[in-house]
C-alpha cells in the first residue's frame, strides 16, 4: 500500500517535471520560431538560414562574454543590434534584388540555403569545429519546489524569452512601424497603395527576424553549447514551430514552440526517446491535415 | 678533383648496388583519406595532426631506417573526404589509380571506412584503418583490410570487468546516441548483461544534439538503477551529466562508453557534474604503455590541444606504417600485405598485432581501460596492471558532495 | 534551307552525344573519372525527377530524400532479408516510392501554398527517424552493408546511364503529352486550370508519382553502387533533398537540359573545390549558389536559352519560368 502510494507520487512528480521541462524548452523553441514566422508573414518565404543566424547570435554572445565578461543575460543588448544589421545586409544586398526581379520563391529559399552554408563554414574557419560552453556564476544553480528541481538558467532563459515576445507583440500592435509590418503581411499590394514603403518594410522585417535569433542565441547559450553546425537542427525546429503556429503568426509561433516542447518531452517519457523528434513531425502532419491554418486560426501576426 | 668526384660517385653507386637492389632515398607515397570538412571535421583534424606529428618524428629520425627501403622518406597524400562515403570512395579510387599509392591508411567514421575498405579490397591494396569502430569492418572477409583499434562491441570490455569485480550491480540503465557506434556498443553491453544476469531497467536511444534530456533521465530516476551507462558524444555527455546532477539521480556509478566522456572539454563543460564519473576508454595519457605520456606532451606542445584516443590511434598507425615499410620486401601489394600481417610491435596506443579471432580477421586485439575523473583529471583506474591510481568507490551521492 | 541545316546538325549532335556517353567508360579507363561520371548520371536522374515535379508542375518539394531513402532501403532490405536480387530490386524500390507518394499527394495537394514543400520535409525526417529506431527491421544506425555486385565499373556506369536516360525520356514524353500542358496550366494558374475542368489534384499526383518512382530508383541504385547505406546518409536534407533542388535550379527549372547542366556543374565543381579550396570549399560552394541565384535566376540553361539557339529553350514554357510569377 505504502509502496503503491510512493509510486503514484513518483509518477506525478515525473509528469510535473516533464511538463515543466517541455514548457521551458518550448519557450526557447517559440522564440526561435518567431524569427522565422515574422519573415514568413511578410516575405512569404521560409528562411532556411534561420538556424545559422541563431548560431551567429550564440557566437556573438560567447565572444562578448569571453572577451569582455558581459553576462549572457545582458548580451541581447549586443546580439540584437548585431543580428539586426546582419539581417538587413542579407536582405538588402541579396534578397531585395531577387524580389525586384520577381524571382520564384524557391530561388529565394535556395538563396537562404547558400547564406546558411556560407555562415556555417565561415564560423568553422574562424572558430574551428570545437564545442564551446559558457559557465557563469549561476550556471549550476537550481530552484527546488518540493520534489521538483529546475535549473535557474533554464527558468531565466524562459522568462526573458517571454519578455522579448511580449515586447515584439507590443511593437507590432502599438507602433506605426509595427502596423506597417502587419499591413504588409496582410496584403502587400494594398499596403503599397496606402503609401507603405513595402520594400523598406520587408528589409526591416528581415532584420527583426534575425534580431530575434540574436536574442534567442543569447538565451540558448545558457542551457546549451555552441558549435558551427548547430544551425540545421534549429532551422528544422523553427520550421515545425512556424507550421504549428499557423504560417506567419508570431503569437502562434510562441504557442507552437510550447506545444512542440511539450510533445517532445511527453513523447520521450511515454513513448520513446528515439522517437521523440518523430512525434514532433507527426503533430506537424496532423496539423497540416486538420488545421492547416495553425493553432490560432486565421489571424496573422 | 674532377676525377675524385667521379670515383667517389662510382664507389657510392657500387655500395648501393651491393647492399640491396633498393631505391634508397626514394619517397614512398601513402594515401591518407580523412574527413577534414563536414560533420566529422573535428576528428579528421585531430587524426591528421597525429599522423603528421608521427611522420615528422619519423622523417627527423631518417625515415625508413631498415630493410629494402632504408633511407626512404614517407609522404602522406591527404585527401579530404568531406565526411561523405561517396567522396571517400572517389578519393581512394583517385589515390589508388592516379597516385598509384601502394597502401592506404586513415578515415574516421565507420560508414566512410566501409567505402574505403571495399575499394581497397577490390583493388587488392592494403588498408590500415585506425579509428572506424563498426564490428563488421573486420568481419567481411576483407583480406586487405587491417584495423588497429578495437571493434565497437569490445570498447566496454574493461568496464564490464570492473563492474563485475567491484560494483557488482543488479540493474543498469543504458542510454545511447542513435548512431552506428552508440547502437553497436549498447547492443554488445545489453547482450553481456543477459549473460551475467544484470537487469536492464532502461534501454533508450536518443537523437544526438537535444537541448533537454530531462524527460529521459526522469524515467531512469524512477527505476533507480545501480549503474547508469551512457554512450554519447561530447555535448550530449555534458548535458546528460549536468542534468543528472540537477535531477539528483544517484546510481552507484555513472559510466560512459568512451567517446565524449574521455574528452577534456567534457570535464570543463559538465561544470562539476563530471567528477567521479567512470568511462570506458581505449587509451589515456597516464596508461602504462611506453611512450604514451611522451606522445601526450608532444601533441599538446605542438597543437595546444589535449589529445585523446582518436589522435593516439593515428600516431600509432603512423609508426605501424613505418614498421611495415621497414619489413616489406617490395612495394608490391602481396609483400606489403604480408609485412602488415606479420606486424608485432609496441606503440603508445598499446601493442599492435593482427589476429583472427571470433568472427574477426586482421584485427588488433587489445584490452580496453577504465578511467575515472578525479579532481578534474582523467585517471586510469582499471585494469590493475595499467592503472595509474586507485578508483574512488563507492561514489557519494550528489547531496553528500561538497 | 538554314532550318534544315540546323536540323541536320541537331541529329548529328544527338548521335555524337549518344556515342560519347556509350563509349566514355571504354575510352576512359580511369576509375576515378568513371566514378565521377556515375555520380554525374545519378544527379541527372535526381535533378530531372525533382524538376518534373518542381519545375514543370510547380510543386516544390523540400524532402525528396524521402523517396531516395525509401528506394535505397527497400531494395537493400529485400536483398539482405530475403536474398531478392538487387537490380530487379531497384524496380521494386521505385514502386515503393510510388506507394509513399500516393498518400502524401492525396493529403497535401488539396492544400495550396507551401504545405506540400513542408510536408515533404517532415516526411523525410520522419522516415529517417523510423529507420533509425526500427532496429529489428533496418539495423538502425548500424546501417546495411551489401556485397559489391560487380568488380568493374562498366555495368554500374551503363545502369546509371540507362536510369538517367529513362528519367529524361519519361520527362520528355510526359511534358510533350497533354499531361504536360495540364501541368503547365496548373503551375501558371491553378484556379484557371480548375475552371477549365482539369482535375488538378490528379495531374499533380501523376507528376509526383513519376518523380518519386525515379528518385526511389536512384536511391536503390546508390545503395547497390555504394554497397552501404545508413539513415543519415540516404535521408539527408542537405546532401540529398537540397542538393536535388540545387541541381535543378542551377541548371534551369522547367527545362529538359537544365538538370543535366546542373549536375555537371555540381559534380565537377564540388570535386574541384574539394581539392583546391580545402577547408573553405563549402564557403565557395555557398557563394556559388548565391551568385547563380542573384545573377542567373532562371538557371544556366534558362538564362542561355533567352539568347541561345531555339532547341535550348524550355520545351513547354513560352516565357521564362520566372516571368510568370506574381
Amino acid at each position: 500500500m505504502a509502496e503503491g502510494q510512493r509510486k503514484g507520487h513518483m509518477d506525478l512528480t515525473i509528469l510535473l517535471q516533464t511538463v515543466l521541462a517541455g514548457v521551458l524548452v518550448g519557450g526557447l523553441y517559440g522564440l526561435i520560431g518567431m524569427g522565422m514566422a515574422i519573415n514568413f508573414g511578410v516575405l512569404r518565404i521560409i528562411n532556411l538560414a534561420q538556424g545559422e543566424l541563431l548560431m551567429v547570435g550564440m557566437y556573438v554572445c560567447y565572444w562578448v562574454f569571453t572577451l569582455w565578461g558581459l553576462d549572457p543575460l545582458l548580451s541581447p543588448v549586443v546580439t540584437i543590434p548585431f543580428l539586426f544589421v546582419l539581417g538587413v545586409v542579407i536582405h538588402r544586398f541579396l534578397l531585395t534584388p531577387l524580389i525586384r526581379a520577381r524571382a520564384l520563391p524557391e530561388n529565394q529559399i535556395l538563396l537562404t540555403v547558400g547564406v546558411g552554408l556560407v555562415l556555417t563554414n565561415a564560423a568553422l574557419l574562424a572558430f574551428t569545429s570545437n564545442y564551446r560552453t559558457i559557465t557563469t556564476s549561476y550556471s549550476a544553480s537550481l530552484i527546488t519546489l518540493g520534489s521538483i528541481a529546475v535549473s535557474l538558467p533554464a527558468v531565466l532563459a524562459f522568462g526573458i524569452a517571454m519578455l522579448v515576445s511580449s515586447a515584439l507583440w507590443l511593437f507590432l500592435m502599438k507602433t506605426d512601424l509595427g502596423k506597417c509590418i502587419r499591413a504588409t503581411a496582410q496584403d502587400p499590394d494594398a499596403a503599397l497603395l496606402m503609401g507603405v514603403n513595402v520594400e523598406r518594410i520587408s528589409v526591416i522585417t528581415f532584420g527583426i527576424g534575425a534580431a530575434l535569433e540574436g536574442a534567442a542565441g543569447s538565451l540558448l547559450v545558457l542551457v546549451y553549447y555552441l558549435f558551427p553546425a548547430l544551425g540545421g537542427i534549429f532551422t528544422l525546429k523553427a520550421f515545425i514551430v512556424v507550421v504549428l503556429g499557423g504560417l506567419g503568426s508570431t503569437l502562434g509561433a510562441l504557442l507552437g514552440g510550447i506545444v512542440l516542447g511539450l510533445a517532445e518531452s511527453l513523447g520521450a517519457v511515454f513513448v520513446s526517446t528515439g522517437y521523440k523528434d518523430a512525434i514532433g513531425f507527426i503533430v506537424f502532419v496532423l496539423m497540416l491535415i486538420f488545421r492547416p491554418a495553425g493553432l490560432v486560426g486565421k489571424a496573422r501576426m | 678533383m674532377k676525377r675524385m668526384g667521379w670515383i667517389s660517385m662510382l664507389a657510392i653507386a657500387l655500395v648501393c648496388m651491393a647492399t640491396s637492389a633498393s631505391v634508397a632515398g626514394e619517397v614512398i607515397k601513402v594515401g591518407l583519406p580523412l574527413p577534414l570538412t563536414g560533420i566529422h571535421a573535428k576528428f579528421g583534424e585531430a587524426i591528421r595532426n597525429a599522423y603528421l606529428l608521427g611522420l615528422e618524428e619519423i622523417t627527423a629520425a631518417g625515415g625508413v631506417t631498415k630493410g629494402a627501403f632504408k633511407g626512404s622518406k614517407i609522404e602522406l597524400l591527404i585527401e579530404d573526404t568531406t565526411s561523405k562515403p561517396e567522396v571517400a570512395r572517389s578519393a581512394v579510387e583517385k589515390l589508388i589509380t592516379r597516385d598509384k599509392v601502394p597502401m592506404i591508411v586513415g578515415e574516421y567514421s565507420s560508414s566512410n571506412v566501409f567505402a574505403v575498405a571495399a575499394v581497397a579490397d577490390k583493388f587488392q591494396i592494403p588498408y590500415l584503418s585506425q579509428t572506424g569502430a563498426a564490428d563488421n569492418i573486420t568481419q567481411q572477409g576483407w583480406k586487405w583490410v587491417f584495423r588497429v583499434n578495437q571493434p565497437a562491441s569490445e570498447y566496454a570490455g574493461g568496464l564490464q570487468d570492473f563492474l563485475l569485480k567491484v560494483v557488482k550491480p543488479k540493474s543498469m540503465a543504458i542510454l545511447f546516441e542513435n548512431t552506428l557506434f552508440g547502437t553497436s556498443l549498447s547492443k554488445a553491453v545489453q547482450e553481456w548483461t543477459k549473460e551475467v544476469g544484470i537487469e536492464v531497467t532502461n534501454f533508450e536511444p536518443y537523437e544526438a544534439g537535444a537541448i533537454d534530456f530531462k524527460p529521459m533521465l526522469l524515467k531512469v530516476k524512477a527505476k533507480n538503477p545501480d549503474v547508469m551507462f551512457m554512450v554519447s558524444y561530447l555535448m550530449d555527455a555534458m548535458l546528460l551529466m549536468r542534468q543528472s546532477k540537477e535531477l539528483d539521480i544517484n546510481p552507484k556509478i555513472f559510466a560512459g562508453g568512451a567517446a565524449g566522456f574521455t574528452m577534456p572539454e567534457f570535464i570543463e563543460g559538465a561544470r562539476g557534474a563530471a567528477e567521479l564519473v567512470y568511462s570506458a576508454t581505449l587509451w589515456a595519457p597516464d596508461v602504462k604503455y611506453k611512450g604514451a605520456r611522451e606522445f601526450y606532451d608532444k601533441y599538446y606542445k605542438k597543437y595546444g590541444v589535449h589529445p585523446e584516443y582518436h589522435s593516439t590511434e593515428g600516431y600509432a598507425a603512423a609508426y605501424v606504417l613505418k614498421d611495415v615499410l621497414e619489413r616489406t620486401k617490395s612495394l608490391k601489394n602481396e609483400d606489403l600485405r604480408e609485412a602488415l600481417a606479420a606486424t608485432d610491435m609496441l606503440t603508445p596506443f598499446g601493442p599492435v598485432k593482427f589476429e583472427a579471432y571470433k568472427k574477426f580477421i586482421n584485427q588488433n586485439r587489445l584490452p580496453t581501460l577504465v578511467v575515472q575523473i578525479q579532481k578534474g583529471k582523467l585517471v586510469t583506474v582499471w585494469p590493475k596492471e595499467f592503472a595509474a591510481a586507485d578508483y574512488v568507490y563507492p561514489v557519494p551521492k550528489w547531496a553528500e558532495r561538497k | 534551307m538554314a532550318a534544315r541545316g540546323g536540323k541536320g546538325w541537331r541529329w548529328g549532335g544527338a548521335v555524337l552525344g549518344v556515342a560519347v556517353l556509350l563509349g566514355f567508360p571504354i575510352v576512359v579507363s580511369d576509375v576515378y573519372l568513371q566514378h565521377l561520371a556515375i555520380f554525374f548520371l545519378l544527379w541527372v536522374t535526381l535533378g530531372t525527377s525533382w524538376n518534373l515535379l518542381g519545375g514543370y508542375a510547380g510543386q516544390i518539394s523540400f524532402g525528396h530524400a524521402a523517396f531516395f531513402g525509401m528506394g535505397a532501403y527497400t531494395s537493400s532490405l529485400l536483398f539482405a532479408k530475403l536474398g531478392f536480387p538487387p537490380w530487379p530490386g531497384m524496380l521494386l524500390g521505385g514502386v515503393a516510392g510510388i506507394l509513399l507518394a500516393l498518400p502524401m499527394g492525396h493529403i497535401c495537394f488539396r492544400l495550396r501554398g507551401p504545405f506540400f514543400a513542408l510536408s515533404m520535409l517532415a516526411l523525410s525526417e520522419f522516415l529517417r527517424l523510423v529507420t533509425l529506431n526500427w532496429r529489428d527491421l533496418t539495423e538502425g544506425a548500424v546501417g546495411i552493408l551489401l556485397p559489391p555486385f560487380f568488380i568493374s565499373k562498366l555495368p554500374y556506369y551503363y545502369i546509371a546511364l540507362a536510369l538517367a536516360a529513362a528519367t529524361m525520356l519519361a520527362t520528355w514524353f510526359l511534358v510533350d503529352s497533354k499531361v504536360g500542358f495540364y501541368l503547365l496550366a496548373i503551375r501558371e494558374d491553378q484556379d484557371a486550370a480548375e475552371a477549365l475542368g482539369i482535375d488538378t489534384t490528379w495531374y499533380k499526383l501523376v507528376a509526383l508519382m513519376v518523380s518519386a518512382f525515379f528518385s526511389a530508383m536512384a536511391g536503390s541504385y546508390y545503395a547497390n553502387y555504394m554497397a552501404y547505406i545508413d539513415p543519415p546518409i540516404v535521408f539527408s536534407i542537405v546532401d540529398i533533398s537540397i542538393a536535388m533542388i540545387l541541381v535543378a535550379v542551377l541548371g534551369g527549372m522547367g527545362t529538359l537540359w537544365g538538370p543535366v547542366v546542373g549536375a555537371l556543374v555540381i559534380v565537377t565543381l564540388s570535386e574541384a573545390f574539394r581539392a583546391y579550396f580545402a577547408a573553405a570549399h563549402l564557403i565557395v560552394y555557398g557563394v556559388l549558389i548565391i551568385v547563380v541565384i542573384v545573377f542567373m535566376p532562371e538557371g544556366i540553361v534558362g538564362s542561355l536559352a533567352a539568347r541561345g539557339p531555339r532547341w535550348l529553350r524550355p520545351r513547354v514554357a513560352t516565357d521564362a519560368p520566372g516571368a510568370s510569377q506574381g
